[in-house]
């Protein structure tokens, strides 16, 4: 059906080798479900190199051709201002993918076509899948995909991806342009007469010496002031990058706006255009949706709805999660004995039950944290609810120098920082990411929970546990408007698209589930038996009291506990709960007020509270900060959590004292 | 014509955008969305506390922080 397009045919030839092909897109126009209706369970979730942002990659066979489809992140434009669009443009331009499937919503195609004529400028081989065709026919949009090929220039295949329905069809286009990738028809963008001469007299310079990249497209990215094509171009040719500041400042002085505002509205007259030619509205009424949108996003009823949302989140992850966890612990400790009997009860048995309660605490984790935690993100997130959260939190958050997208991950460290930590991928900065990481892991986690109820709820009062709580988030509220101040980077404000509320694709989550869940843990697992057994190897050798004695100046000195604390803080960061454990287990008691006074209680609490993140966490950590952003926040936590013990430690009793 | 903030409008304003004035990237996004010069927004709803408003361009919503919404400047419609 598409053959029109394509001049020239060569003739048919089998094709060898595999192809690549590259989904490309916005956000919230159904391009996960896309990737994975393609390659089902041939999947696999990591980060692209050096990146923080996420990379899914898997195979398809179509018809005896094996094709590897890499997933781009959802961006709006190839403006290189967002490291998910830097990502896109370098994978475009470098590894020059066989074709590029833009993804796009037929029901906001305006919007969508926006970012497909500029990957028709960077004349990368392009088929268009226009999926969302259910929901454009619910708006009232009928859209004429002929004559929207022949505007493009490139096949247009009419998709529901939640439905399956045009796969085949968009798979035949995309092999097909594949095999005759040199002989594409291309319809140049035009911009008016006032930028067009700009761009041409920039296009001159560039073809004197050519930079490898199509010289139109880099012409435009240079006159809109693009930095990452300007370091690219200057490399090869520097009169270019002298000759389009000039362009520049003429255009913006016949203008008199920027040259961005200037050449966006250009591209947006150039799609409206394209738009009006291949799609008719007849207004329709206020759809479900639409109502549901209202109710949930405005006045007190939305807050009232949305602490119920995240009340069953809580009961949904943790209460299901804390079960399942305690179970899995209980069988594992069957293990224990087993052990004994396999490899004795000396130096090799205790090894090889240290690296397994590594193992075991990984999955504990794993298990019945990360998996719910991923799913319901990714329900939030794909029905279109977590745009409405962020919406309504943004307020809240800036208080603390973030924007509402950070309220989810927040609420949930509660839980469990490691997922939280991974949830903050959301968050679009590099900047905002790292805030947002860092004042997740200052939450107090369930782990540290049992620690500050078992130990100040149960033995002190629970007003001094919820004293905790508070102070906790004075700290965080304070270390937020620091970190907002001295952090480096623009502080961005909310900027979000709001997606229609939809249904959840059930496939796609569950897969997206499996696969984020063991992306991590084929990561974490190692890295916490290794721990683990490295603990378990200075028990063995007897390190733990010279050690207990090299950290009594701040064990005892500092921070006034007794100086079993320093060992039991150092089991800690396998699992914050178990310093409980280890407390009890190392003075031979359970009744821990027979071993702490109230106030040691307290600055115990609060040291495990704020002092090095778990090693779940940290690992949570690395991977999405990269070792030297991990490294500072273990430090800093590590130096707050001495400095506000310490305190409390000299101020507390006398406090105390004057109480009662 | 008298120019002000789209952070003053009220639902169901509409209004034409004549500039932005915010950060480079937050312009950059804006721009990219469709709030370009000249084009007709609509403010669908505001959030409490100071909150952010969702506007419609070009057919979609964006949530757009109340600290945006000031440095965008626009020509009230009707």
């Amino acid at each position: 059906m598409n053959r029109h397009l394509v001049h020239a045919v060569k003739e048919e030839e089998p094709l060898e080798g595999r192809l690549t092909i590259a989904l490309a897109g916005n956000c919230n126009v159904g391009k996960s479900v896309v990737f994975n209706q393609l390659t089902g369970l041939h999947q696999h979730v990591g980060n692209w190199p050096g990146k923080t942002v996420e990379k899914a990659e898997g195979t398809t066979n179509f018809e005896g051709t094996t094709m590897d489809i890499v997933d781009l992140p959802g961006i709006y434009s190839l403006s290189t201002y967002s490291v998910e669009e830097r990502v896109t443009l370098e994978y475009i331009v470098n590894q020059k993918p066989d074709v590029v499937v833009d993804v796009v919503d037929a029901s906001l195609l305006e919007r969508n076509l926006y970012f497909t004529i500029q990957l028709l400028e960077a004349e990368t081989p392009l088929v268009v899948a226009l999926n969302q065709m259910d929901e454009a026919q619910k708006k009232g949009i009928s859209t004429d995909t002929k004559r929207l090929e022949q505007q493009l220039g490139v096949p247009v295949v009419p998709m529901i991806a939640v439905r399956g329905i045009g796969f085949h069809e968009l798979m035949t286009a995309t092999r097909d342009v594949a095999q005759r990738r040199t002989e594409r028809k291309v319809i140049p963008i035009r911009y008016g007469p006032e930028v067009e001469v700009h761009v041409e007299g920039i296009a001159k310079v560039i073809e004197e010496k050519p930079v490898g990249l199509p010289t139109r497209f880099t012409a435009v990215r240079l006159l809109e002031g693009d930095e990452y094509m300007r370091q690219l171009v200057a490399r090869v040719n520097e009169e270019a990058i002298a000759v389009a500041e000039e362009h520049k400042r003429r255009l913006e002085k016949a203008h008199g706006h920027s040259v961005a505002s200037v050449i966006a509205s250009e591209r947006y007259e150039i799609v409206r255009k394209i738009v009006r030619a291949s799609q008719s509205t007849v207004p329709k009424a206020l759809t479900f949706g639409d109502r549901l949108d209202e109710i949930t996003t405005t006045g007190i009823l939305g807050y009232i709805i949305m602490v119920g949302v995240i009340a069953s989140m809580f009961v949904a992850v943790f209460a299901v999660g804390d079960k399942v966890a305690s179970l899995l612990g209980e069988t594992f400790l069957v293990l224990g004995p087993m052990v004994v009997r396999a490899f004795g009860g000396g130096t090799v048995g205790e090894l090889v039950w240290g690296g397994l309660e590594g193992l075991i605490a990984g999955i504990t984790l794993a298990l019945p944290y990360i998996v719910p935690f991923y799913a319901i993100m990714a329900v939030l997130e794909d029905s279109g609810y977590l745009a409405r959260m962020a919406f309504m939190m943004d307020s809240v958050m800036h208080v603390v120098g973030l924007h509402g997208k950070a309220f989810i991950p927040l609420v949930l460290g509660y839980g469990c920082n490691v997922p939280a930590c991974l949830g903050c991928r959301i968050m679009e900065t590099d900047r905002e990411r790292t805030l947002a990481v860092f004042l997740t892991t200052l939450i107090p986690c369930a782990g540290r929970t049992i620690v500050i109820l078992g130990l100040v709820g149960r033995y002190v009062g629970i007003e001094w546990a919820l004293g905790l709580y508070a102070l906790d988030l004075l700290v965080i509220l304070a270390l937020g408007r620091l970190a907002y101040k001295t952090l480096p980077g623009e502080p961005s404000g909310l900027i979000m698209e709001v997606p229609p509320y939809r249904m959840p694709h059930l496939s796609t989550t569950l897969k997206r589930t499996w696969f984020e869940t063991s992306s991590f843990v084929t990561m974490a697992l190692p890295l916490m038996v290794l721990g683990s057994v490295v603990l378990k190897a200075l028990e063995v050798a007897g390190a733990l009291g010279p050690i207990s004695g090299l950290l009594s100046p701040i064990s005892v000195g500092l921070l006034g506990l007794p100086p079993v604390a320093g060992v039991v803080l150092i089991f800690g960061v396998l699992r914050k709960e178990l310093t409980l454990v280890m407390l009890a287990a190392l003075s031979g008691t359970a009744n821990l007020s027979s071993i702490l006074t109230a106030s040691q209680m307290i600055v115990f609490s609060v040291v495990t509270m704020f002092y090095i993140p778990c090693l779940g966490t940290v690992v949570a950590l690395y991977k999405e900060l990269g070792w030297k952003k991990a490294l500072a926040i273990v430090m800093s936590e590590v130096a707050l959590a001495l400095a506000v013990g310490g305190l409390l430690s000299r101020v507390l009793p006398t406090l105390m004292a004057s109480l009662t | 014509m008298m120019l002000v903030s789209l952070a003053s409008l009220r639902p169901g304003d509409k209004a034409i955008v004549d500039s932005i004035e915010a950060g480079r990237g937050a312009t950059r996004r804006l721009l990219d969305l469709g709030v370009t010069p000249g084009e007709l927004v609509e403010v669908v709803r505001s959030a409490r506390f100071g909150g952010p408003l969702e506007i419609r361009v070009r057919g979609s919503e964006l949530s757009i922080g109340r600290g945006i919404a000031m440095k965008v400047l626009v020509q009230r419609e009707g």
